[in-house]
């Protein structure tokens, strides 16, 4: 894959914009791509990492990655330059339904760096609006700073068919800051989205998924309604290599898109 | 009357096997140190031992194997596969438990993605298994519902005679008929008896066990932190045990060239499932021992219909702390679910 676009979204958070070189591998993913897949991107003398694919399924043109620069992989798709190549395998694993998300409204919960996983979703249905009711999104990070997508939040921010709560974690916040400061889930029960016809998609770091999910079931949310995306450690991708099992569960075949029924039947101390 | 190997002739067999194209490995003693390995001629063999130190699987599945080479060259990168050697082998002296490791492998290495590397060694090599007419303390094949003469992963099973100068020969399988063909002249027909079978006395009730391990309320049971409160974590077992599968995938070399490899890795160390946040979903020695219990006979069996472990008992004989699956599910055993 070529990179063709880069772009600084936080401190240490890159987002590649990927082309592939390979008619024929580029129509292999547009016939299976969809929302909620993710795939190993890697440097040759480095290794590959795994991240979801952050670009929605309605724009299957290119891949979208975005990823916080963190060990060796990561530092060299980092310090990777335009037109530089690097490799994919995937899309793995499955996906939001959306289909069965039509004619619902949705609220999407997410905190940090899992907004990628949440991003493609989005844009998977906003990119066919008419068919979802009310859209809420509510998005989280410690700081202003450390907020994804900047550009794009404030595309949301600017909707009218779109409802973005934003919130810093307390100490966060900068002076300028006009939206709110709490934890995602405490704002989550301030802004009490309803659940009546309602589909939640939720993605975070392990805390704020656990602490969300009890802020959802408080609010009424049916725990078949809401779906999550358990992104675990990688590096076969098709069943093999043993690390991202939760229970009997094997996240890279099974997930990693799971209902919250379904996660709440495996062993939570094991997430 | 049934076939019989007698042991003066299998020097024959060996040269008779290696002529027909065959790589001839088995056990064999290296100072204190036993594994299956190559021979060139049956003196090499050490059929004296309970089983070699090292299991079977390396054979198959390699502590580290390359799986392709690639070359960068101003932008264009290049890539090259590594196709697994081929060539027939023929591994004598298995033991039952190594053998019947292969068989719960395979469906491991074939769902979703088929492991050509697993398969093309699976499908070149003629498993010639002998019985097993001595165990030891830490033998438990019987708890696991096999025995000292399971046939399962096996071509050819070889019973030891009572007057230890041969074996009777039973053929299994297509492959082991057709390798046994090449040295028929060497087989005499017999009525010497069999040897009697090693007596591996079972330490636990299997289904006892599962059902506590199937048992969600067990889950956070106290019991798995008392009873890996001594793992130090060296991923021995894993290392040793017939059937664990996991790896990990490295690049080895430079931006200009280099090989992608893929290594043993092991649930039994922090790393292996660290999230590059710092979250660990095993973060504790417990969880990852609970783990390796829950997935050989909880997880796995619920996938593949085998439990994932064949009782050959490495994993407790040369545990460093003296752990092991036996005592884990002897323990087990006496809870009450």
């Amino acid at each position: 894959m070529k990179i063709v676009g880069r772009h600084d979204e936080a401190p240490g958070v890159k987002t590649l914009r990927l082309e592939f070189q390979d008619q024929e591998d580029h129509e292999q993913f547009k016939k299976t791509f969809r929302t909620g897949m993710f795939g190993l991107y890697g440097v040759y003398g480095e290794g590959e990492s795994t991240f979801c694919v952050a670009s929605p399924e309605t724009r299957n043109e290119y891949i979208e990655c975005t990823f916080r620069q963190s060990g060796r992989v990561t530092s060299a798709l980092a310090n990777a330059d335009i037109g530089d190549l690097i490799t994919f395998r995937g899309p793995y694993g499955n996906r939001f339904p959306i289909e069965n998300f039509q004619g619902k409204n949705l609220l999407f919960v997410s905190g940090g760096i899992a907004l990628p996983p949440t991003r493609s979703v989005i844009w998977s249905c906003l990119d066919q609006r008419e068919k979802f009711g009310k859209v809420t999104i509510v998005y989280g990070a410690r700081t202003v700073a450390d907020l994804v997508y900047k550009h794009e939040l404030e595309e949301w921010q600017d909707r009218a068919d779109v409802d973005l709560v934003l919130t810093v974690d307390p100490g966060g916040e900068s002076p300028d800051w006009k939206n709110k400061v709490g934890f995602v889930p405490t704002v989550l029960e301030d802004v009490a989205p309803s659940p009546e016809n309602c589909i939640a998609v939720i993605c975070g770091p392990p805390i704020m998924i656990k602490f969300t999910l009890i802020s959802l079931k408080k609010l009424g949310f049916d725990e078949t309604n809401v779906y999550t995306t358990l992104e675990n450690r990688m590096k076969c991708g098709v069943g093999k290599c043993g690390r991202c099992n939760v229970g009997s569960v094997y996240v890279c075949k099974e997930g990693p898109v799971f209902t919250a029924a379904e996660v709440s039947s495996m062993p939570a101390a094991d997430l | 009357m049934t076939r019989i190997l007698f042991s003066d002739k299998l020097d024959n067999c060996v040269t008779r096997w290696q002529s027909a194209g065959f790589s001839v490995i088995g056990p064999v003693t290296k100072d204190t140190f036993s594994s299956y390995a190559a021979v060139e001629h049956a003196s090499d063999f050490d059929l004296g031992i309970v089983l070699p130190d090292r299991s079977l699987k390396e054979l198959f599945f390699p502590q580290t194997e390359p799986m392709l080479r690639y070359t960068i060259k101003q932008q264009a990168i290049n890539t090259e596969d590594f196709t697994p050697p081929s060539g027939k082998r023929l591994i004598f002296g298995v033991r039952p438990c190594d053998a019947a490791g292969l068989s719960i492998d395979d469906p491991l290495f074939g769902w979703d993605y088929k492991d050509e590397y697993w398969f093309q060694r699976r499908n070149d090599s003629v498993i010639v298994t002998i019985a097993c007419t001595k165990s030891d303390d830490f033998c438990l094949c019987t708890s696991l519902k096999l025995a000292p003469d399971t046939t399962n992963g096996s071509d050819i099973l070889l019973r030891p005679l009572e007057n230890n100068k041969g074996w009777q020969v039973e053929e299994l399988t297509d492959r082991g008929r057709e390798a046994f063909l090449t040295i028929a002249e060497f087989l005499q027909e017999g009525s010497e008896p069999a040897a009697p079978m090693a007596v591996v006395p079972e330490m636990f009730d299997l289904d006892t066990c599962v059902a506590w391990l199937q048992n969600p309320e067990n889950f956070e049971s106290k019991f798995w932190k008392d009873i890996s409160m001594r793992c130090i974590g060296c991923g021995s077992c894993t290392y040793l045990c017939p059937t664990c599968h996991c790896f990990d995938i490295q690049d080895e070399g430079d931006t200009y060239s280099g090989i992608r490899r893929k290594n043993w890795d092991s649930c039994s160390f922090a790393l292996f499932t660290m999230h590059t946040s710092g979250h660990n979903p095993r973060s504790t020695q417990s969880a990852r021992w609970r783990q390796r219990i829950m997935h050989k006979f909880n997880y796995f069996p619920g996938k593949f219909s085998v439990n994932s472990c064949s009782g050959c008992g490495r994993c407790s004989r040369q545990c460093p702390v003296d752990m092991g699956i036996t005592e884990t599910l002897q323990k087990i055993s006496t809870l009450h679910s």
